[in-house]
């Protein structure tokens, strides 16, 4: 739609990790989905794609295996550990208490 | 279970780092690829599908980098890659990196081997258990008590304290004293003929108390110590062995335990080996062996005459030392061994004090209490200390003054670096790197100086000692990690230096290229020239007192060779035989003498043969009272004494003024003389009366001949040949028995005795007829060739007569001046060590100057200046600088070179000529020092000048 809206860090990791919580999923891959499911509002940069995968991997809330994709070349697949699970279901919740407070002062005043 | 996996993950960054960075890689490619394919399969050409995949993905690099960022360590991956730029400057300029570290090296090496040295032997601790308990007998009082005998060793500094004490006193506090869990005595060591191993040998031994060993807590090497049973004059004799001369003497052979062997031909039993690491209780001294006190009746010196040296009360002669007991104060010992000593003194058997003199004992920890001989050393080393200290600065002001340099040449990498995004501490950290670097490399190094300069030193030093060097060396690790502490905090405040300024944000003005004729406002450049200034003069100065102090020893040394010391040194073959320790009599040893003398004058090779009482310069002297006739009753004069043999003045090439020299009919009167005061003294002794008129007629004057100085001092209006002095006479000992004199018939030249520094002594020479004796052959050759043939000659007239002290006159006046001869080896070593690195500086800093100056020389000359002009320029810098530093340094030797007058031999502290040649010297050195940089600057290239950007 316009220029990418600024993604606070946390933002950018929550949805990495709804992105992958269903299947692993490479880079490329996530940052398409993200697009395709906001109607092309969220498009993120490599430049912060990255970084946040590889912090993301540290923390151990991901873990990566390099596989063949359907083309046939090797690429790093992303998925969910358990503890990523539980740290997605704390940062949806965070998310909309937080937007529900956002909302609640946007529409009173 | 999370924290497991994360440390997982982090150890793979660390270790895997470049699989990882690989894979990071692979990843932003496919990620860039299946971009394209997507540009492509919307419609675009190959080209421009890569051309907007490249455009929309942004810049790879700084993506890639801040994935890395989250992988953590990167402090150490920053560390490594600071390490590996530092090594590759370091290799850039092989000069500075050489110098730096070989002067770090140097400074670290040089000074901690010689607190090594000094360590070991002003500081060390005893070598015994637990020495701070170990206190030291000393005694006091207002008047000399009336001894028979009276002995020091050595042990205790006789200027300031009296440490002897009596045999009866030691048994007395052991038998009393409760303040001490041991109490032990000792006294020697005292030179023993030693046979039954090997050819007969003279060999030192230590009397020591049964308890001892005990007492002190020191361990047997090899079987058992000497215990409280070996204090008993019934006791079958046994000896412990030292283990220094259990290895020279014995080899090391383990069944030299249970060995018999013969002390002055009392047979001992070898009981057991001291641990090597107990040289001797008093830092400095050695001994071969010790033996108890109870051997004392048996083994003894040719000195001591017939009473029980050990029990007698009135000879003092031990040392005691005890072991507090825990809890009693040392005020509380003191106390009780006081009023012990009181009590003996005044109320003994034998009172030898009154109580208006107040005997009293003072206690002194062992450690302080006994110096020894660690006092001749001292100064020696206190003075190599103060060099060495000073050099070790010159070598630090010396690598600060490199780095200064190299960092302002480095001033527009530190702009660029600062420009490039470099954060200031990023560029500190990176500077501190390559001066750690270099720090390190240096403190490696020097540790390997350190090593093997303790080794060095010690071999130097002991070479002076003869066998037994009484002192064992170790490396000081302390001061080894003291000393590179020091360099290391030189190296890093000075390798800070580019940071300080290249870090702020003062970017265009480094950046720019002509700041160097800028002016000479007050740049950073410019202040930092002025500290590079400062520290060139500072070396030059101190160099200059280094060498100073050099200079003068060496002269020291040179006058001490050149003086003449009164009779012909060359060729002469010493050595001194004892044949009372094996057995003989006065008169069967004068016979000997004679014998002997007589038998080496016909040997081919010996011009002439003669022997004295102690070598000349040999370090000893003897001296006693006389009276002059004519003088006032109990009025003595003082004069040093050496009895000699016939031939004496003609073999030592002493020149005879006046009257004649002795004949064998003199040593006949002399000999008759003495055996009447002898038997007079017995007499007395054994309860007869007062002076025996009867041997008064057989007891004629003792014919002397005087020196020169003698016959001034005394005789100055007259003419001494003929005339009579008497024995001395003192108020409190009336005379008992015969008073013959001397009688004077000759005068001889001055000559010196003990040493070659003493002042001239008035001396009376009188005929050898008793006593141990030194024999000196002139040869016509080299004289140790007839060593062999002296000793086969000895052995074949008695094989249990052992030579000993063997050496020529060059020899033993090389040995008397042993230690001046290491102070002027090493102040010479460190003064030329100075110089250089001195003038390594001052090129240094020439150097860059003239590199600095490039443009402005290229100018000149392109504005028709001349080379000579060019040249006055720069050496205008480099002769302004030798000038201050050397004009300082002359102003601090003058005035630190007066703390050395006491080694000066007829040399002034602060002598013109010396300082003048070390001036002149450093003049010559710095000129050439100069010299390359002022030609480089004369062959700068106009043209290459100006267009080098």
């Amino acid at each position: 739609m316009g220029k990418p809206n600024d993604l606070v860090q946390g933002t950018l990791d929550l949805l990495i990790l709804k992105t992958i919580s269903l299947e692993p999923k490479h880079g490329w891959a996530i940052a398409k989905r993200i697009q395709q499911i906001s109607r092309e509002v969220l498009q993120v940069q490599q430049g912060s794609l990255y970084p946040a995968l590889h912090r993301l991997e540290q923390k151990a809330w991901i873990k990566a295996k390099w596989k063949e994709t359907e083309t046939g070349r090797q690429a790093k697949f992303y998925s969910l550990t358990a503890a990523g699970r539980a740290q997605l279901e704390k940062e949806a919740e965070n998310w909309s208490r937080l937007s529900a407070a956002i909302n609640l002062v946007v529409e009173t005043t | 279970m999370v924290w497991a996996r994360r440390l997982w993950l982090r150890l793979q960054t660390l270790f895997r780092r470049e699989r990882v960075a690989q894979r990071l890689d692979d990843e932003v490619q496919f990620h860039l690829e299946q971009q394209i394919a997507e540009n492509i399969a919307a419609g675009m050409n190959p080209q421009e599908a890569r051309y907007a995949a490249t455009r929309t993905f942004g810049n790879p690099t700084s993506t890639k980098e801040e994935a890395r960022d989250t992988w953590g360590w990167f402090w150490l991956e920053q560390i490594a890659s600071d390490l590996r730029y530092g090594v590759r400057m370091l290799r850039r300029s092989p000069g500075f990196t050489a110098v730096a570290v070989m002067t770090l090296a140097l400074g670290i090496g040089a000074n901690t081997a010689i607190f090594s040295f000094i360590d070991a032997v002003l500081l060390r601790a005893l070598p015994v258990a637990e020495p701070e308990q170990l206190v030291v007998f000393m005694w006091t009082a207002h008047a000399q008590p009336k001894f028979t005998g009276h002995s020091g060793y050595g042990d205790c500094d006789t200027r300031v304290t009296e440490c002897s004490l009596s045999g009866r006193f030691y048994e007395t506090v052991r038998a009393q004293a409760k303040s001490f869990s041991g109490v032990a005595a000792f006294a020697g060591p005292l030179e023993m003929d030693l046979s039954g191993n090997g050819p007969a040998s003279i060999a030192r031994g230590e009397y020591v108390s049964g308890d001892f060993f005990s007492t002190l807590g020191v361990k047997m090497e090899l079987g058992r110590p000497l215990g409280r049973e070996d204090d008993s004059r019934s006791a079958p004799p046994a000896i412990v062995l030292s283990y220094g001369y259990w290895q020279r003497a014995f080899g090391g052979d383990r069944s030299a335990i249970g060995r018999m062997v013969r002390l002055n031909n009392t047979e001992v039993v070898i009981a057991g080996v001291t641990e090597p690491r107990f040289t001797s209780l008093t830092p400095g001294k050695t001994q071969d062996f010790f033996l108890p006190f109870a051997l004392s009746d048996r083994v003894k010196s040719e000195w001591w005459g017939d009473t029980d040296r050990y029990l007698d009360p009135a000879t003092f002669w031990v040392l005691i030392v005890g072991r507090l007991k825990p809890g009693v104060s040392m005020a509380q010992a003191q106390e009780e061994a006081s009023g012990l000593f009181r009590n003996e003194m005044v109320r003994g058997a034998k009172p030898l004090l009154k109580e208006a003199d107040e005997p009293a004992v003072r206690l002194e920890r062992a450690a302080q209490g006994l110096n020894g001989e660690t006092l001749q050393i001292a100064p020696m080393l206190y003075v190599i200390t103060a060099t060495v200290g000073l050099v070790l600065f010159i070598a630090c002001a010396n690598v600060a003054g490199l780095m200064l340099a190299r960092a302002a040449k480095r001033q527009k990498e530190m702009a660029v670096r600062s420009a490039l995004g470099a954060g200031r501490r990023r560029i500190i950290r990176q500077l501190l790197t390559e001066s750690v670097l270099l720090s390190m490399l240096g403190g490696a190094l020097g540790a390997f100086v350190a090593v093997w300069g303790v080794q060095a030193i010690t071999k130097l030093i002991s070479s002076g000692f003869g066998e037994g060097f009484p002192y064992v060396v170790r490396l000081d690790w302390h001061v080894l990690a003291f000393t590179i502490g020091v360099t290391f905090a030189t190296g890093i405040l000075f390798g800070l230096a580019p940071a300080r300024s290249g870090a702020r944000a003062e970017l265009t003005a480094g950046l720019r290229e002509n700041e160097s004729y800028v002016g000479r406002k007050e740049g950073r450049a410019a202040r930092r020239l002025r500290l590079g200034d400062a520290l060139v003069m500072a070396q030059v100065g101190l160099s200059v007192v280094v060498l100073t102090g050099a200079g003068l020893l060496v002269r020291t040394l040179h006058n001490l060779h050149e003086l003449n010391p009164g009779f012909d040194t060359r060729n002469i073959l010493l050595f001194g035989i004892n044949p009372t320790i094996a057995g003989y009599r006065d008169e069967q040893s004068a016979q000997l003498y004679h014998y002997l003398q007589e038998q080496f004058a016909a040997l081919p090779g010996v011009a002439s043969a003669s022997y004295s009482e102690e070598a000349l310069l040999s370090g000893a002297w003897s001296g006693f009272d006389v009276h002059l006739d004519g003088a006032p009753p109990n009025t003595n004069v003082s004069t040093a004494v050496l009895p000699v043999g016939l031939n004496f003045f003609s073999t030592m090439g002493i020149r005879l003024i006046a009257g004649r020299t002795f004949t064998p009919a003199d040593f006949a009167t002399a000999s008759a003389t003495n055996r009447a005061i002898q038997t007079a003294e017995e007499r007395s002794q054994a309860g007869g009366g007062t002076a025996d008129r009867v041997s008064q007629a057989q007891a004629a004057p003792i014919p002397v001949i005087v020196n020169k100085a003698f016959a001034r001092k005394f005789f100055a209006k007259e003419n001494p040949i003929g005339k009579h002095m008497g024995n001395a006479e003192y108020e409190d000992e009336p005379a008992k028995g015969p008073q013959p004199g001397y009688s004077i018939v000759g005068v001889a030249g001055n000559t010196k005795y003990a040493d070659l520094r003493g002042e001239l002594r008035p001396t009376m020479y009188l005929p050898l007829v008793r006593n141990s004796a030194h024999f000196e052959l002139r040869t016509a050759g080299n004289p140790t060739a007839l060593v062999g043939l002296v000793r086969d000659i000895v052995s074949r007239v008695d094989k249990n007569l052992p030579l000993f002290e063997v050496r020529t006159q060059t020899e033993q006046i090389e040995e008397t001046l042993f230690q001046e001869r290491v102070m002027t080896r090493l102040s010479s070593f460190f003064g030329l060590l100075a110089l250089v690195l001195a003038c390594i500086g001052l090129y240094g800093l020439l150097s860059y100057d003239v590199a600095r100056r490039t443009k402005e020389v290229g100018i000149r000359m392109a504005l028709g200046a001349e080379q000579g002009h060019v040249l006055r320029m720069v050496a205008r810098r480099g002769i302004r600088l030798v000038v201050v530093g050397a004009a300082a340094g002359i102003g601090a030797a003058l005035g630190v070179t007066r703390f050395m007058a006491s080694m000066l031999y007829d040399v002034r502290a602060n002598d013109p000529a010396t300082i003048a040649g070390v001036a002149a010297l450093l003049g010559l050195v710095a000129l050439a020092a100069c010299w390359i940089p002022v030609r480089r600057a004369m062959r700068v290239d106009p043209m290459v000048a100006l267009r080098y950007e």
